[in-house]
């Protein structure tokens, strides 16, 4: 079996072409669904009343923001290993997504702190690591588009998102290690003490996310390769 | 500020990303098409 | 004479001749820290509450001015090439380079440090964690500094891009760093968060001159 068959620009083009639908389809069922249970069916909370219901956007923003930027570090690893265009290509792609689901968790973060906490930032661990994996995003985006020639930047661009992926164990454990205003985690592999439907809501939320950001990155992916191979025989064709 | 304002403003600001995101997806395909055309059009002239 | 040496020595002999970059960095450090204190107002509590923040802030700010010029003049002129060939390895030398930009920046500005904290009114124990908080912190802002500055070897956007890069990984070390000087102002031990600072320190010296030299690799292809 050929495992480079898709490392090709042009079959990936096709296949991305072929999955962007679908995942975007998807995304909306899976939406529809996660808000109608976060919306309607699940049921007000006792202390915080009903702004709780933020958590159905700023949790799954999170969660992909950080995963985004796991999946770009993979791509930039494998783009620099192997030395293909496509992985950098890729990584380009996610990078947009990844800083906007980012900015959405910091931003839905800060509008749930303030009538919870009474403050829209409040500088303890895991906000400013998240703030700081915002910077990495656009420093990626800034140096991957700083040079004349694409492939310098793709190479230097995936070098600092493999230096930046430290910080997403800080993010991650941050409300182990410090004591500070973010609770520590409620969702774990062993189980969870929030309400079903609160959980269902979140999770299929969780989902509608990723298949969101899946459309909307093989779309930019199919972009991106359209410019940087408008030159080739395959591109002109279409 | 009741709790409404809150959920307005976090939602809200969501949506507008994505419809962002998405109209400037479809803004950068657009671009990359026309560089396609423009190539075309210059191969053509060879 | 092996590459660390060697490069260290030339960067040394190099700084010692052009004067200019050092002392502008150190110039620049005094400079800010006085400016607090005439800006924030003289009030001798509010000044040591700050005092170990901005004096870590002013030396981020002031180690990050002189990053642009680490590979810069041996990037245009050829020699970063010429030493790539040589048969020293490049880990060598690259960390010979780095530990040269400390000397030369960082290590100034711990010496200098107590001196200017004592305009903040810090007491000797807190002034003492600043400096070996600083003595950790700022060869790790070097090997940082290093990575961001190979990776930005001719690109444009310049120094917008270098701090752009540069200064969210500086985040980690200045938290821990003001964050063990104010510690020991409160009256807690700073041990955390010097350890913290070490280990930082350790896993930069082991895991960064590997991505420098492989920044200074996609820089000369």
């Amino acid at each position: 079996m050929n495992w480079f068959y898709f490392a090709s620009p042009s079959t990936f083009y096709r296949l991305a072409g072929w999955v962007a639908p679908w995942a975007f389809a998807a995304a909306a069922i899976l939406a529809a669904a996660g808000l109608y249970m976060g919306l309607v069916v699940a049921p007000t909370d006792a202390q915080q009343g009903e702004v709780y219901r933020v958590i159905f956007i700023h949790v799954p923003a999170a969660w992909m923001s950080m995963f985004l930027y796991l999946v770009m570090a993979c791509y930039a690893a494998l783009s620099l290993t192997f030395n293909t265009r496509l992985g950098a290509m890729m990584a380009r792609a996610l990078a947009p997504t990844g800083a906007m689901f980012t900015f959405v968790a910091l931003w839905t973060g800060a509008f749930w702190g303030r009538p919870t906490w009474g403050t829209y930032w409040a500088w303890d661990a895991r906000m400013v690591s998240e703030l700081v994996l915002l910077f990495l995003y656009f420093g990626f985006m800034a140096l991957a588009n700083a040079f004349e020639d694409p492939r310098r930047g793709d190479r230097a661009a995936s070098l600092l998102a493999l230096i930046g992926v430290v910080n997403l164990p800080i993010i991650y454990f941050s409300v182990q290690w410090w004591n500070t205003l973010h609770q520590g985690s409620t969702v774990k592999f062993t189980g969870t003490s929030m309400h079903v439907t609160m959980l269902w809501g979140m999770l299929l939320m969780a989902f509608a996310c990723w298949m969101y950001a899946m459309g909307a990155t093989l779309v930019r992916a199919r972009a991106i390769i359209l410019e940087r191979e408008r030159r080739t025989r395959w591109a002109r064709a279409l | 500020m009741n709790h409404q304002y809150y959920l307005w403003m976090s939602y809200g600001m969501t949506a507008i990303a994505i419809a962002v995101e998405i109209a400037t997806l479809a803004l950068r395909r657009a671009r990359a098409l026309r560089a396609i055309e423009a190539e075309r059009d210059l191969e053509a002239q060879d | 004479m092996n590459g660390f040496t060697w490069a260290f020595a030339r960067d040394l002999r190099i700084a010692w001749r052009h004067p200019g970059e050092t002392l502008l960095v150190i110039a620049f450090f005094a400079l800010v820290c006085t400016l607090f204190p005439l800006g924030i107002g003289a009030e001798p509590r509010i000044l040591e509450r700050v005092g170990p923040g901005v004096i870590w802030v002013c030396a981020l700010l002031a180690a990050f001015l002189s990053l642009p010029a680490m590979f810069a003049a041996d990037y245009t002129d050829g020699s970063l090439e010429q030493m790539t060939l040589s048969p020293h390895p490049m880990m060598a030398w690259a960390s010979g380079k780095i530990a040269a930009h400390w000397a030369v920046t960082g290590l100034p500005l711990t010496v200098l440090s107590p001196l200017l904290a004592l305009q903040y009114g810090l007491d000797g124990a807190t002034l003492g964690t600043l400096a070996f908080g600083l003595l950790i912190g700022t060869p790790l802002l070097s090997l940082l500094g290093a990575a961001c500055s190979a990776l930005t070897l001719g690109a444009r956007g310049g120094g917008v891009l270098l701090a752009l890069l540069a200064l969210p990984l500086f985040v980690p070390v200045l938290i821990f760093g003001a964050g063990a000087a104010e510690a020991q102002a409160a009256g807690v031990s700073p041990a955390p968060h010097l350890s913290l600072l070490g280990a930082g320190l350790l896993a930069g010296c082991v895991a960064l001159p590997p991505a420098v030299c492989a920044a200074i690799r996609i820089a000369l292809d």
